[in-house]
């Protein structure tokens, strides 16, 4: 019975249990398709419209994502409206997110105006690096905030596949610094997790309408 | 010698325990509402893994007792059932949290 009393892991479980749908994984994925596919799309579209052609495409996974949300995982999984501690911790989480975003951003924009372009065989492993840790300290926060495993594994994922791309590259040549094999592979396996528990949640028996068990049927 | 451990051992406060509560499945049941706003009825029955019926049983006695709200409506044409704790479940929850966890502090290890 103590067991049942600690709030925090209650709270913890219930807030995880509302993640059961796999969606999150899946948007994940589809964000992360653009790392593997933009390098591809850049020799034609030029760097900055080969990632903006992705904007459209996220948006009908997000609209997709909500509409799944809404009429296939809501009646099966349920509804829950978090407590206001969880609520503060969101709010903080995103307002975080938001500022390091701008702070990354503008780094960026930084970086990229004021280092002369080098050789992409010098170039390569700091960019790689750089970006490994990029991902991996998102994937941290969001799994501390979120108090949810998996993100911590994607952001491990994460942080060794550019590593890994530049070494295919240098290694067996692969095109774009391996990044289409590696962040294709990520998004792929990422993908599948989301898949996976989205099917498990299908295949559980429907739920009955509640009203029978309440005494309105 | 033993006289502080004597003194420190007391089972009183199970006495008056809230006997509603007083059940694995609706102190799960109230945990879980206790950290949460609202949750609906198939969101409650995954996470506690009750049976329906059982749910449904357990649901009436807390509500008869004032610990919680159902509100009973819809969600497009469909009935949809939503639960909250009631500011009396809240501070039932409360003491018998206290009360169990004194009790359990002093039973010696």
């Amino acid at each position: 019975m103590a067991d049942q009393l600690d709030l925090k892991q209650a709270e913890r479980k219930l807030f995880r249990t509302s993640f059961q749908d796999g969606l999150l994984d899946i948007m994940i994925s589809a964000f992360l398709l653009m790392f593997a596919i933009a390098p591809l799309l850049s020799e034609t579209l030029g760097d900055f419209w080969s990632s903006v052609v992705f904007l459209p495409f996220l948006g009908i996974v997000y609209f997709s994502v909500n509409l799944l949300r809404k009429l296939v995982v809501r009646p099966r999984l349920g509804l829950v409206k978090y407590g206001p501690e969880r609520i503060t911790r969101l709010s903080r989480f995103t307002f975080m997110m938001m500022v390091i975003n701008v702070i990354f951003f503008v780094v960026g924009l930084l970086v990229a105006f004021f280092t002369p372009r080098g050789d992409p065989q010098r170039m390569g492993w700091p960019v790689a690096i750089g970006f490994g840790l990029g991902f991996l300290f998102f994937a941290t926060l969001a799994g501390s905030f979120l108090n949810l495993a998996r993100l911590f594994v994607y952001g491990l994922l994460l942080a060794v596949a550019p590593v890994i791309g530049e070494w295919l590259y240098r290694q067996f040549g692969f095109t774009h610094h391996g990044y289409p094999v590696v962040f294709g592979t990520v998004a792929a396996v990422i993908f599948l997790v989301g898949v996976t528990m989205f099917i498990r949640l299908l295949r559980e028996p429907y739920p009955p309408d509640a009203n029978a068990f309440t005494g309105e049927a | 010698m033993d006289q502080p451990q004597e003194e420190k051992f007391n089972l009183q406060p199970l006495a008056d325990i809230d006997q509603v509560i007083h059940s694995s499945a609706r102190l799960m049941i109230l945990t879980y509402l206790y950290v949460s706003e609202s949750v609906d009825y198939v969101f409650l029955q995954r996470i506690t893994g009750l049976t329906w019926g059982s749910l449904a049983t357990h649901l009436k006695k807390l509500e008869e007792a004032g610990y919680i709200e159902v509100e009973k409506g819809y969600q497009g044409k469909k009935p949809h059932t939503l639960i909250r704790m009631t500011a009396q479940g809240r501070d039932a929850y409360r003491i018998y949290k206290d009360k169990l966890q004194q009790v359990l502090g002093s039973l010696p290890k």
